[in-house]
């Protein structure tokens, strides 16, 4: 049983730190073993998790909700009134998206998403997280200096608007609908969806319009 | 606790190394890693909230050293210890020397597409009526708690406005002893401007969502 005890914690961790094998591959094979052995885990629903996330869990599904905001008034106002009951109507739920919160570029308001504890993300509506988002470097500075992070994925913002940090410190999870951009008026939602990449809709980078 | 995994505004970090590579793993053991942490059956008292803080009690140096799911490793290898389930020797060797713990059986690959489909809701209803009202000045309170909390040190003592309540969500401190109490959860903005030295005249705001009881009138 667990104990919610965190010395003894801190002490299996440095326990364990030199007693494992040093690399991570090794770790995990031994540690998948060990959870077959013991019933804990059935090796074929682990592949069945990796498969469900290598293509239809991805921000493909997050670029189809954008899409359909950018063409639907309607539909725009229930995602940002209420994110997770807006994913529904795509049966896009699932892990991380129950408390959505969508959050809206305009021209003088630029989102921004980062969770500086740990590395929370929409996990059902974005797929799996890049590696940058959680790094060190990005979960330590996109709250003191946006702006700089900003400008290392390419985005400089005129000095007036305003950009809005989302720390993810509880379980709200955020979605940030990127600008429409200009010359895509004519597009249909599947064509609109293929403007929307995934940084977009974590804020650190802006949609081009068709080349 | 005050711990290595609280990185908001830490200084001295360089860029960000930016991979164009977008594809969901780049190492197979990453994928095994999050594959085992979604289908494995595990104590039933492991809480979100236990899980991260188990996180956070990895060693200062090899939480700024050690891959993303490398740790993860780490946090299901102390878990097991922690919970009578495996032994160090167990995790090194791969085999399993004591008896299988009482549990049902593991997910099967059949289900796992429903399980896909499961949100998980931390917002209980009822309970007290929230102090603060949108648009509300706070202050976020100066110090940290013992244990798992998800108050981040660059607010705390800093003035914040209420932008919104969420209604009430389940506690992390307390989920991260095993206890299910929820309070009021608000969206809270900080101006830069009030947290940052160098963010005079800055008209950006972060917004965290924090708990009642990290905030102070």
């Amino acid at each position: 049983m667990a104990s919610y005890d965190s010395d003894k914690v801190a002490k299996i961790h440095r326990e364990l730190h030199s007693h494992l094998p040093s690399e991570p591959a090794l770790r995990v094979k031994a540690l998948e073993s060990l959870l077959v052995a013991k019933g804990m885990v059935d090796r074929a629903a682990v592949d069945a998790w990796i498969d469900a996330y290598a293509d239809e869990i991805g921000p493909k599904r997050g670029a189809r909700v954008v899409a359909r905001a950018w063409r639907d008034a309607d539909f725009k106002a229930r995602l940002l009134a209420d994110g997770a009951a807006a994913i529904d109507e795509f049966g896009y739920h699932g892990h991380a998206t129950g408390h959505l919160k969508a959050v809206e570029n305009t021209d003088k308001v630029h989102n921004l998403v980062v969770c500086t504890l740990c590395s929370c993300y929409p996990f059902a509506l974005l797929g799996m997280s890049p590696g940058w988002y959680k790094s060190n470097e990005y979960r330590a500075r996109a709250v003191r200096d946006p702006r700089g992070v900003l400008a290392e994925f390419g985005i400089s913002l005129k000095p007036e608007v305003e950009i809005r940090v989302w720390d993810s410190t509880a379980e709200l999870r955020y979605l940030v609908v990127p600008q429409r951009p200009a010359g895509s008026e004519k597009l249909d939602e599947e064509a609109l969806a293929g403007l929307v990449t995934r940084n977009a809709m974590i804020g650190t980078a802006l949609c081009q319009g068709p080349a | 606790m005050d711990g290595m995994h609280d990185l908001g505004g830490v200084q001295g970090f360089g860029p960000i190394e930016i991979d164009p590579d977008e594809r969901p793993f780049h190492h197979d053991w990453e994928a095994r890693m999050w594959g085992l942490n979604e289908a494995m059956t595990g104590d039933p008292r492991w809480t979100i909230d236990w899980w991260r803080h188990v996180r956070e009690l990895i060693l200062p140096l090899d939480y700024l050293r050690r891959p993303y799911f490398d740790q993860w490793a780490q946090v299901y290898a102390a878990l097991l210890i922690d919970s009578g389930m495996a032994t160090v020797v167990e995790l090194a060797t791969g085999k399993a020397a004591g008896p299988r713990p009482e549990l049902g059986p593991p997910m099967q690959a059949e289900e796992v597409a429903e399980a896909a489909r499961r949100t998980t809701d931390f917002r209980r209803d009822g309970g007290a009526k929230p102090a603060f009202l949108a648009g509300q000045k706070i202050r976020a309170r100066l110090s940290g708690a013992p244990g798992h909390t998800r108050l981040p040190r660059y607010v705390r003592g800093r003035p914040g406005t209420i932008h919104a309540c969420h209604g009430n969500h389940l506690l992390p401190d307390a989920g991260a002893t095993g206890e299910h109490r929820a309070e009021p959860l608000y969206a809270v903005a900080f101006r830069t401007a009030d947290l940052w030295p160098e963010a005079a005249g800055s008209p950006d705001r972060i917004f965290l969502d924090l708990w009642e009881s990290y905030l102070e009138p």
